[in-house]
This record gives structure tokens, sequence and C-alpha cells, in this order.
């Protein structure tokens, strides 16, 4: 399959899918191949071109050494360099920028085969300018004029990319943090009611409501039986208004990336002018990325305090720890390890801000896109670690009683002991591997949507 | 000459808030949730207005009462949090139906309670505010009280309000400020079920992010007028915030800044420079402005959604079909998940827009670098900076069943520090901007003159205009 670009219209969350994490090639549509030939750049004063607003984006002082790692740390997802060079394609395709068809296409091409390798910049993480310049190092660009090259290389494809990134995997991985929480409620034990339909409205929040409807979906079918006669911690009953706000997160860092991907940037040519502008910082997908981190940080914690729960028997009226005899320890580390995974979490959940040090006079504000997303992508990784916690313990808990989950929680509980099976005692295991397995699953999970055990080692 | 109106409002504003209220004719009037508005948030939290509880309200408590006893008189055994059982860690502790009764009449969370302190006060306005925003839990019924509490509750406005500390208020729920906030209750003829919803829920919360909604909206309009001093000032061409950019960049919130710094820079002096001169930190006013829209739009939301909200704990839900008698459900109402996000993220945009008001007063400097400030003005952007560091769900556990707190006292101040660095920054560049326009004999737009004015009497500097 190919996906056709026409249209700013055709740079979707679900094409940049398919391109990024799919693999597609793209093509110019006719009508994009119409706008990129139209006379536009070509025929504006030389004089206006040169002024154009790049000068205040801070240029890679040399091509990128796209054969070396920069400072260390490695390179950038190949999904995500594709992501930059599909983002790059949104703002040429409707003829404003100075992009004209022949670059285009090689830009195009370049989604043909393997992505190029970019730097990811060490500990400091890599700056846009020189990530669009590793990504189109091998764009021949000597038959180009001066405002084209600019226009190739002005940067907002960047957070555009780095935001669809995140947005995609959010919304799966929330998808799995509400079945993971609502086996912890069946685990448990915890009344109902918290989550009763009612409360859609009296909360009057769509995001709540969707958490809501969400753990209904799940807990469908579940017994009162042997639940808890009286109210259930803080964390159970809070956990619809926490995954309400992740919601709210997930929704935000969304829109974010359906913005910016379609999004003209750098300097245009409207009516015959020339209009530089401040396009090339985007001022919507840092915030979203670090609200995202800020909920899974939250969400980490409260799914810490229910596996403290689970593992309390003066709280869950579960046997301590949830363990057998012949595995007198049960889960009760587990929640240590979780405290490792909060503590972390909170720390990448510190906001990405306008960077303070001052590049030239001209670039004197920096973009901190690729400083909140690596922020976000370790609050996930946190995250991820510790829903596999929850998932465990919550497994463990409905074991050692003899329980099942209500019929909707039972796939995700096969696949959880498919990784990792209740702690009987029996065998010698390598805990550590069986729960490190778990939390790649969930990670990969945030692409695919499907929770497949992950490859051992 | 000022307006017999305006010197009323004057003379008026020198009075405490509950004394403005007599002087004043205008009553708020709740018969239902919908009433529970930002305006009428206004009303009483600054206009110091009262409330009255309307009949339908009354009605709508008095019926859902009655449903409730015959509740809870099927079956004094069941489990009704607070009422046929202890409170907070005590929950799973039965109350003997026997006992009932005197267990609602001996509740009194506010002398016994250990409590908060120091740390200096909330504005009597959002100890109003808190009060106001409690009602909303009352008007339909779910609280399981009758007319008298919210009664009760409204005619606390009437009178003085206690202080309310800012320091240690961090509990599960928000029982903590909100047993200084009802000290003055009166809590004799309780009966069961009265006694819980009037410190359990989240008003607080609400109150807060009311409270800082609507001091946001002002506060960005005039970092929006400063901002456009600086760039007529700067002489920044005015195609750099093009209506047609709104489009292009395709976000309602940016288009509302672009929109907004034309409508300041209308009139203005053309640009003097190309905009290959221009600093980035211009360029890119109507993205990061644009930013500071939506913060403000999604606090201001998480106030509408929050003041109308029924968030007690348990809530009592009329009968049906399925449950003739209503239900009295355990929930994780008291919990506002929403506002203190929203705060973060206001902060963070203040923060931003602090630092970017810095790089402004260094680039005006720069072409003419006689004295004016520059040095406070990295202090403030560390100040904003430090206080943008998000407050999460706090880590610390009180006790098993408690585990999870509310952060959201440490959420306002922080947004309050860092709009305080704002508004100073704010300041200093309407200063520097006019100082700049002055040396060069220029004029700023019409729309900003004013504002530029009054930073120039705070100053005592020359008025360009």
């Amino acid at each position: 399959m190919t996906v056709v670009l026409d249209t700013r219209d055709d740079f979707t969350l679900a094409n940049f899918r398919r391109v990024c994490y799919g693999g597609e090639a793209v093509q110019l549509g006719e009508q994009a191949r119409r706008a990129l030939t139209a006379p536009g750049w070509s025929s504006a004063a030389p004089g206006e071109a040169s002024a154009a607003s790049t000068r205040a984006v801070p240029a890679a002082a040399a091509p990128a050494d796209s054969g070396s790692a920069g400072s260390g740390g490695g390179y950038l997802d190949e999904a995500l360099v594709r992501g930059i060079l599909f983002a790059r394609l949104a703002g040429c395709v409707s003829g404003h920028t100075a992009v004209r068809l022949a670059a285009a296409e090689r830009v195009a091409a370049l989604l043909d085969g393997p992505a190029p390798r970019v730097p990811s910049g060490g500990p400091a993480g890599p700056d846009d300018a020189a990530v669009m310049a590793a990504a189109l190092a091998e764009v021949r660009r000597a038959d180009l004029g001066e405002a084209e090259r600019r226009a190739l290389a002005e940067p907002a494809p960047c957070p555009a990319a780095l935001a669809a990134d995140t947005a995609l995997r959010s919304r799966h991985r929330l998808e799995s943090a509400q079945a993971v929480c609502a086996l912890s409620i069946e685990a448990f034990g915890a009344p109902l009611g918290a989550y009763d339909a009612a409360l859609d409205d009296l909360w009057g929040d769509a995001h709540e409501a969707a958490a809501l409807r969400a753990l209904r979906h799940h807990l469908d079918g579940a017994g009162t039986d042997g639940r808890r006669f009286h109210q259930a911690p803080v964390s159970y009953r809070i956990i619809p208004r926490v995954l309400g706000q992740a919601h709210r997160a997930v929704a935000a860092v969304e829109k974010a990336a359906a913005t910016a991907l379609r999004a003209v940037t750098g300097d245009v040519l409207l009516a015959g002018r020339i209009l530089p502008n401040g396009g090339f910082h985007n001022g919507m997908a840092y915030p979203a990325m670090n609200a995202l981190s800020g909920a899974w940080a939250d969400l980490a914690l409260v799914a810490e305090r229910q596996v403290s729960a689970l593992n309390t028997a003066e709280t869950s009226g579960l046997p301590l720890n949830l363990a057998v005899p012949a595995a007198p320890m049960g889960t009760y580390a587990y929640g240590w390890a979780a405290s490792g995974y909060v503590e972390e979490a909170r720390a990448a959940a510190a906001p990405a801000l306008l960077p303070a040090a001052v590049c030239d006079p001209l670039s004197d504000v920096l973009s901190p896109a690729f400083s909140a997303h690596r922020r976000e992508r370790r609050a996930a990784e946190c995250l991820d670690g510790v829903l596999a916690i929850l998932l465990i313990v919550s497994s463990q808990a409905l074991f050692v009683t003899g329980r099942s989950p209500a019929e909707p929680l039972r796939p995700l509980l096969s696949f959880a002991r498919s990784v990792f099976l209740p702690i009987d005692g029996t065998g010698v295991r390598d805990l550590s591997a069986d729960a490190r397995s778990l939390q790649q699953a969930l990670a990969a999970a945030t692409i695919t949507g499907r929770l497949v055990p992950a490859p051992r080692p | 000459m000022m307006s017999g109106e305006a010197l009323f409002d004057q003379c008026l504003a020198l009075l405490p808030l509950q004394a403005q209220a007599t002087f004043r004719t205008m009553t708020v009037v709740v018969n239902g949730r919908d009433d529970f508005t930002l305006e009428n948030y206004r009303r009483v939290s600054k206009g110091g207005e009262p409330v009255a509880i309307g009949p339908r309200a009354r009605e709508a408590m008095a019926t859902a009462r009655a449903d409730f006893i015959r509740l809870l008189e099927s079956d004094r055994t069941q489990f009704i949090y607070g009422v046929t059982s202890s409170m907070g860690p005590r929950a799973k502790v039965t109350i003997p139906p026997e006992q009932q009764g005197a267990h609602a009449r001996a509740f009194d969370f506010r002398g016994n309670w250990a409590r908060g302190f120091g740390g200096g006060y909330l504005d009597e306005r959002v100890v109003r505010g808190i009060i106001f925003a409690r009602l909303a839990n009352f008007v339909a019924g779910n609280s399981k009280a009758g007319p008298m509490i919210a009664e009760r509750l409204a005619a606390l406005l009437d009178g003085p309000l206690p202080p309310v500390p800012l320091d240690g208020e961090v509990g599960a729920g928000e029982v903590l400020p909100l047993s200084h906030v009802l000290r003055g209750l009166r809590l004799d003829e309780l009966e069961e079920g009265e006694a819980n919803p009037v410190g359990n829920g989240s008003p607080v919360s609400a109150a807060l992010a009311a409270d800082a909604a609507l001091r946001a909206a002002p506060r960005l309009g005039r970092a929006e007028r400063a901002l456009a001093l600086s760039a007529a000032a700067f002489g920044v061409p005015a195609d750099a915030y093009a209506e047609e950019l709104g489009e292009l960049w395709g976000d309602t919130d940016e288009a509302a800044a672009l929109a907004a710094l034309r409508r300041h820079l209308s009139g203005a002096s053309p640009g003097r420079r190309q905009a290959g001169q221009v600093p980035a930190s211009y360029l890119i006013l109507g993205r990061v402005l644009g930013q500071a829209h939506r913060a403000v739009a999604g606090l201001t939301e998480a106030a509408r959604v929050s003041l109308r909200s029924v968030t007690d704990n348990p809530v009592y839900l009329p009968p049906d079909a399925a449950h003739p008698l209503g239900q009295a459900l355990s929930t994780g109402g008291f919990h506002n998940a929403m506002v203190y996000p929203a705060l973060n993220a206001l902060a963070a945009v203040w923060a931003d827009l602090t630092l970017l008001v810095g790089r402004h007063v260094t680039a005006l400097r720069a072409a003419d670098p006689a004295a004016g400030p520059g040095r406070e003005l990295s202090a403030l952007a560390e100040e904003a900076r430090a206080a943008a560091m998000p407050t999460l769900l706090p880590a610390a556990v009180n006790d098993p069943q408690d585990d999870v707190s509310s952060p959201i006292f440490v959420a306002y101040r922080r947004e309050a520090t860092a709009a305080e660095c704002l508004d100073n920054a704010i300041a200093l560049l309407a200063g520097e901007a006019g100082r700049t326009l002055h040396a060069a004999g220029r004029r700023p737009a019409p729309p900003v003159r004013d504002p530029l004015q009054r930073a120039r009497a705070a100053r005592k500097g020359p008025d360009p205009a």
C-alpha cells in the first residue's frame, strides 16, 4: 500500500501510523503536484525571500554526520524519523511554502526505503535543526534556491512527529491501563458503586464519563458476592477520575498532533506576498506531552497504591502478600519495585519549558519538544512497569483465592498468566525477567493495540 | 472626573466583602446545579453578594431527604459510609442502629480535627467561593441532607468568615480546608446522613479553579497588550501576525492570539525592520500566546465542570425502577483530578511567557542599552520556572484506607506565584517598550496606550502618548 498525499487533510494520525509504523511509502497526488508546480515563490522578489524569518530559526552548523551518534546516545527511532519526513511534506502540498515539486518528491522518496539515521543527541537530546539536517542529509539540494533550502530545513515537522508518535502510543496505553485497573478492582473485591453510571452526569465531565464507561465495560457481569461490605480505599474509588485526567491528556496530545501534522509552517507565500512568521515554533505539542507525563506519573502512583492495598491483608482481607505456603513472601517485594517506578515517573513529569539558555540574539527561543518527548516516554515506560506489577499482583490475588474475574477481563488474565504464572512456589523462576516481559508486552501493545507476550531474550 | 457609580464602587471596595453585600441589593438564588456558574461564583466571591436557596432546591432536598430516610429505615445494617459506619480509616467499623442518631449529632469535624496551619491565608473572596461551591452538592438532593443544612451554609456568607491557612491542607479529599472554612457552621440538630456531606466532596478545588480562572483571562489580556507594545517598539512587521496564519496553523487558540495582537497593533507606527532582523521571541508570539489561551480555556472548563459537580461521598441517588428506595453509593467524587493539572498547565504557560518577556527586554535593550530592567527579569523568569514544577499526587501515605491525597492547595499557590512573576515582568516590559518608543519619537497603537500610561505612572517614566 501507498499513502497518496494530495492536500493537508491527508496528513492524519491514521496516515501517520501507516507510514511510520506500517512502513508504507507515500506518493504525491495530482492535486499536490499541481500546487507544487504553480507559479509561486519563483515570482517573489528576491529581497523578500532573503528577508524570510528563518534567521530566527537556529540552523545546524553543518550537515549532521549521519554516520555517528553525535555526542552519544544512539539514534532516533526509525518510525520517528519517517514521521518527521512525512510531516515535512504537510507544509508543502498546498504550495504555500518555497518547496517545489522536485524537492518534495525527493523527500517523499526517502520514505521508500530505510529511514536515514538521525543521532539522538545523547543526554541533552537533539535540537530540532540538527535533526532536520540529518533527516534530509540525503536530499540533493545543489539545484535548489536559498529559500527552498531553508524551507526544507524549517524544523516544525519535529514537534509534529513527536506529538503524533506520543498520541498513537498513548491511546492504547490508556486502554491497557483501564483494563488492568479493572482487573485490580476485581482482585480487591472493591464495591462497584464507585463506577456507577449515575456518576457520568453527577461529575459532569466527558473524560471522566469515558473512564467510567470503560471500567463498567470491563466489569460487565461482575458479581456482587464476596466484595467488601465497606468502601474500598481511596485509590480504588478515585480511579475513574484519575483515568479521566489521563483521557483528557491523551485527547489533548491527539489534538496537538492532528493540528500540527496538517499545519503549514515556516514562511508562506500568500497573494503574492511572503509572510515571515513564527510557525517554526510549535507551542502546543510540548505542553501536551508535559501534561501526559504528569498524568502517567499520577496514574502510576495510584496503581502503586492498589498494589500496596492488595498486598496488605488488613486492607484487602486477602492473604498477607498474597502468599501461598510454598512461597511465603508472595508478591511483597513487587510493592517496593513499584515505588521505584513511581519515583522515576514523577521525576520524568518535570515539565519541559522554553529553554532558558539563549542560542544567539536572533534565535533567542529554542524548542523543548524533544525534551518533552523523551520525558513522556520515560514516564510511560515507568507506568508500564507499575501496570505490569499491578497485573501480576491482581492475578496472584485471584489465584490464591480461587476466583475468576468478570467475563470481559478473562482474556487479559489469560494473557498475564501466559507471561507470568502465579507464584505457587514450584520450580525456580526468574521473576524479574518474567515481569520485564510483561512490561515489554504492555509497551508493545501501545503500537499494536494487542497484548501478546514479548519474545523472551 | 470619576462617575458616581465608580466612586461608590471604590468606596465599597474598602469594606470587607461581607459588609459590601449589605450595600448591594442583589442576591444569587440557587435552585439547581445549573445555577453554579462562573458568573454566579464571581458575584458571590468577589462581588460579596449573598446566596438564597430557591424553592425548587428546597423541595428537591426535602424530597430526597425523605427518600433517603426510607432507604435507611429499610435496613439500618446496610453499609452507608458515615451513617451506618464510622469514617475515614475506621470506615469498616459499624455503627449499631440505635447509636446512629447520636453518631450524627456528635459529628463535629471542626474543633476536634487536627489541621493545617501557617503559610498565610486564603483571600476572603476564595473562602466565600468555597461556601458557594459547597452548595452545589446539596441543591439537587444528592447530599442526603434536608434544606436546613444548605440554608445554614448559605447564611455563613452573611457574616465574617474564618481565616484558612495555606500550609498543611493536603489530605484525602478536602476535609482539612473545609474544617477551617466551616468553623462557624451550626451543627446542632443534625440527623443521620446530614453530617458527612458538610465536609466531604471537592468544593475547594472547584472554588480555587474558579478563582484562578477569573483572574487568568484579564492577566492574559494584559500580557497580550504588553507584548504587542513591545512588538511595536521593536518594529516587528505586522505580517508576522497576519490573519491568514490562523488558518495555516489550524488552531483556534493561536488564531485568537494572532487576532488579539493585530487588534493591539492596529494603528501603530509601521514596523521598521525586515523579518530577518526579528528575533524568534517576537515571531513566535502568536503560538506561545495561543498556548496561553488554551491553558486559560482549560482551567475555565475545569472550573465550569467542577462548580456544578456533585462530589459527595456517599452520594445519594434518587429512586428508580431498579432501586425503588434509591441508593447511597461510596465514590471517589471528593478527589478532583481535573483542577490541579489545569493549574499546572497555566503555571507553565505563565513561566514561558515570563521568559519570553525577558527576551523582549533583552532585544529592546540591545538596540539602545540605556538603563533599564534586566537582571530582575532573569530572577522573575527563574522564580516562575520553579513555580511551574508540576504538582502531582502527593507521595506520602497517611493510612491504608485514605491512601491518596489531593494536591489542590499546592497547585493553586504555585500558579499564583508564577502569575505574580509574570505580572511583574509585564510591568517591566511595558516600561521598557514605552521608553524605546519615546526615544524613537514613535507612538504605540491606540489600544495599548492606556496600559502604557499606567506602567509609566508606576515607574514615573516619560509618557510617549
